[in-house]
């Protein structure tokens, strides 16, 4: 409620308790000048204290909802800065052992499979094969 | 009287307190696309061959790795995105 953020939270328990304090004095003391009307005014401020207590609890309720959700959301935010920096280390580590395990293999190739570069011709075909493969 | 009654009336109106959760973005190193498969030379020779397969296939793994680092990432971010509902 826009209008809370005017008054402090005491301001409408005080305006109730002065409405009753008032309804009272006017239907004790009989010789006030313009009792009912008065009166009338009593009621209306009891009312209205009784309705804008009610708003302060329920702002209060919901600020506390808002104050709940916002720490809740800053958790995840930390949990969730965790469970990022643990991927992305897991893909960084594993990329470089595949990239190392690619190098190995290459170097077999270069120190054993070269040995057969000459007794084993590949026919034309068997690398348009492949080359259309990895198109 | 009828402002003071709009006054009144008004006092009901209600200020909207934005509380968000953003969903959180992916890191760099799983944005990056897997790179195309190698072809091997005309007339290769068989380790001319066996070497463009062995870097085809670290490719693979490579764009594997990325593929179910993204799947957990999303898994795990989605998990968190929805414990506060």
């Amino acid at each position: 409620m826009w209008i809370l953020q005017f008054f402090p939270g005491w301001v409408f328990p005080a305006i109730f308790f002065a409405g009753i304090i008032v309804f009272l004095v006017t239907k004790t003391i009989s010789f006030l000048p313009q009792a009912k009307l008065i009166q009338g005014f009593a009621v209306v401020l009891v009312f209205f204290g009784t309705y804008m207590t009610g708003a302060v609890s329920n702002n209060d309720a919901w600020k506390k909802r808002t104050q709940d959700l916002e720490l809740q959301i800053s958790e995840l935010q930390v949990k969730s800065e965790k469970v990022n920096t643990k991927i992305v280390t897991k893909t960084l580590t594993k990329r470089e052992t595949i990239r190392e395990r690619g190098e190995d293999v290459i170097k077999y190739v270069d120190r054993e499979i070269v040995k057969y570069d000459n007794t084993c011709v590949l026919p034309h075909e068997v690398v348009e094969a492949h080359n259309k493969a990895a198109k | 009287m009828k402002k003071y009654l709009l006054l009144l009336l008004l006092t009901g109106c209600s200020t909207v307190v934005p509380v968000t959760q953003k969903f959180p973005l992916a890191p760099e190193v799983l944005l990056e696309p897997c790179k195309p498969l190698k072809a091997a030379p005309d007339n290769a020779t068989l380790s001319q061959l066996t070497k463009t397969v062995v870097e085809n296939y670290t490719e693979y793994h490579q764009c594997t790795n990325i593929v179910n680092a993204w799947r957990e990432w999303y898994t795990s971010q989605k998990q968190l995105f929805e414990e506060l509902r």
